[in-house]
Order: structure tokens, then sequence, then C-alpha cells
């Protein structure tokens, strides 16, 4: 391995992302060459220097605040018992006012008067000595519609 | 309250079963890496933790969406990623706006946590890496964090990011020389006025 191919490499030697014969014919070079390994020293150095920076201080309430910060989330299996309490609530007040109405109906039919027909008005207004009622006239509201 | 013998996985579903208190576990397990990848894409430790705080809080909304292939770490550095690539984006309108106005926004003194104990030498070397850092191009910026400081493979950052290897593997490499150029240039006291244009 020449020094163009060694430096191009270098950078993911370091991060021991080359593969194994890649590795050794690297770490052979740097064995042989000076300007490679003083390349390679420096790629360590900044290294070094990088990871010597000071990491942000974390704040020992930072988990705290997190979880006060939470809003709420109902959990899957109250989701469901939710989904299934309102089903049921919805066909409760479905089947109740459904039977309500039927009952309602049912009471109006049965308060409702028999039915009266002309000529048995006619009759009993006769009967109370309010009226006469000619026997052609009867029979024309009694005769049978073809 | 970390149960180390529960999968991420197992704590998703028994957060999305009802115990939202489980969802502390996950905060505990990544609020740490969370918090470190967002402040180096950041350079500020303030805004780090605000982003981290809605980044969980998005994770907690976001937990249906999540396919359970026991890659739960992708699936919160994706979120992670959103929102901190979201804010850079806000913030680069920001110091365009205040670079019309006339204000240099962004050559203000950087908002960091304070600085471990250490010789000013030491001081001056982390404040020159983390303004080289905060020069790289985004794209860069990103694979080299997740590299770095979350020891991400590159076939993980690839599940984070949606790149392919190949292109990880030259952002990272074109990451390191640009820092170890801009180092050196900063070093010698040549260092460059113009700002690396942010992709």
């Amino acid at each position: 391995m020449n020094c163009r191919m060694t430096i191009r490499r270098l950078s993911a030697f370091q991060d021991k992302e080359l593969a194994a014969p890649q590795v050794r014919q690297v770490e052979l070079h740097l064995r042989e060459c000076g300007a490679c390994r003083a390349e390679w020293d420096a790629l360590r150095d900044l290294e070094q220097r990088l990871l010597g920076l000071p990491p942000a201080a974390v704040d020992p309430f930072f988990s705290t605040r997190i979880m006060a910060g939470l809003r709420p989330r109902p959990a899957g299996k109250n989701r469901l018992l939710q989904a299934a309490a309102f089903a049921a609530l919805f066909i409760t007040v479905f089947l109740a006012g459904f039977f309500l109405q039927k009952s309602a109906l049912d009471r109006q039919d049965a308060e409702r008067l028999p039915a009266v027909t002309f000529t048995s008005v006619l009759l009993e207004r006769q009967d109370l000595g309010l009226l006469t009622v000619q026997e052609d006239t009867l029979r024309q509201f009694t005769r049978k519609r073809p | 309250m970390d149960d180390p013998q529960l999968t991420d996985d197992e704590v998703v579903s028994s957060v999305l079963g009802g115990r939202d208190r489980d969802f502390e576990i996950l905060v505990r397990r990544y609020s740490q890496r969370i918090i470190h990848f967002v402040a180096r894409m950041t350079e500020d430790g303030d805004e780090a933790r605000a982003i981290a705080q809605d980044v969980f809080l998005k994770i907690f909304e976001h937990l249906p969406y999540y396919r359970r292939e026991n890659n739960f770490s992708a699936f919160i550095f994706k979120i992670a990623r959103n929102m901190t690539l979201n804010w850079l984006k806000r913030r680069k309108r920001t110091v365009f706006f205040s670079r019309l106005l006339g204000h240099e926004l962004d050559r203000l003194p950087l908002r960091r946590d304070p600085p471990r104990l250490s010789p000013m030498e030491q001081g001056e070397r982390e404040q020159a890496l983390t303004r080289q850092l905060r020069r790289l191009p985004v794209e860069q910026r990103l694979a080299l964090v997740l590299k770095v400081y979350l020891e991400f493979s590159y076939k993980q950052i690839a599940g984070v990011t949606g790149w392919s290897v190949p292109k990880i593997e030259t952002l990272i490499s074109r990451a390191k020389a640009r820092l170890r150029k801009g180092i050196r240039l900063q070093e010698s006291g040549n260092e460059p006025v113009v700002e690396a244009r942010e992709k």
C-alpha cells in the first residue's frame, strides 16, 4: 500500500471501520513510513483533543422536569376499555330511545277512541230525538262501494 | 429506577401499555448522551439542555410510531438530529438578520458551561477547538460528533442520518482534515476571518 492510499484510509482506520486485511496493510505501512506515521499521530492527537473537551453538565433534575412536562397518554388497554364503554353507552341510549318511543306509540293506540262511522252518528242523534234520518239517506251512506 | 435487565423495546412497550412513569428509565438511560450530542452540535450548554428536554418530550409523543426493531437509539437520535438541525437553521437566520442590522451576534463569546479546573493554556486550546468545531459544515459536524462523542459506527450513523457509509466516511475524514488545518492556522496566528459556509 502506498502513502496516498494509506492517508486516504487513515480516518476509517482510526474509526475502526476498515476490514481486517486493510487494517493489516495500513499497520504495515505505518511501521515503515515515517511521514504517514506523523499523519497518524496528528489524527490521534486531534481525537484526544476532541475527547478532552468538557461535556455539557447534566442537570440532576433533568429527568424529573421531563416527567413533570409529560402530557398523560391513555394506555392501550384503557383506550380499548374506553372505546367499549362508549360503544355500550351508545347502544344503551339507542335501545332506550327505541323502546321508549315504541311504548309511547302503543299507549297512544290504546287510548285512541274506536272508529265512528257517519251512519252511526246519524242513528245516535236520531235516537236522542235530535234529528230524523230518512231511510234513503241511510241507504246512501251504507251502500257498499263497488 | 433504571432496570438494566429491561431492553429499550421492553420499556417502550411498558410506556405504551400505560406505565408513563417508565419513560423515566429511557430519559435516564439517554439524557447524558443526548445532551452531549446536542451540546457538541450547538456549542451552547444552556441551549443544549433546553433542546434535549424538547427532544425527550417529542420522543414521548412519537413513541407510538416507533417500530420495535431493537433500534431505539437510532430512533431517538433521529429526533435529536432533526431538532438540533432546526435549531441551527433558526440560529443561522438570526445571525443573518443580526448581521443585516449591524450586530455581530455570532462573534459574541460562546455561552458554555464553566470550564473544568485546568491550566490557562488548556482552556485556550479547548476554546480554539470549540471554535473550529463550530465552523465545520453541519453535515461534517454531525457525522464527526456521532462518531467521536457517541462512538457510533458508520452503519449506526447511516441509520440516524440516512446517508450512505462512503459518504459518512468522506464527511468524517474531511471534518478531521478541516479541524487540523483550522487548529494549525489558529495556533500559528493565521486564523481565517471568513466563517465556513454552513451547508
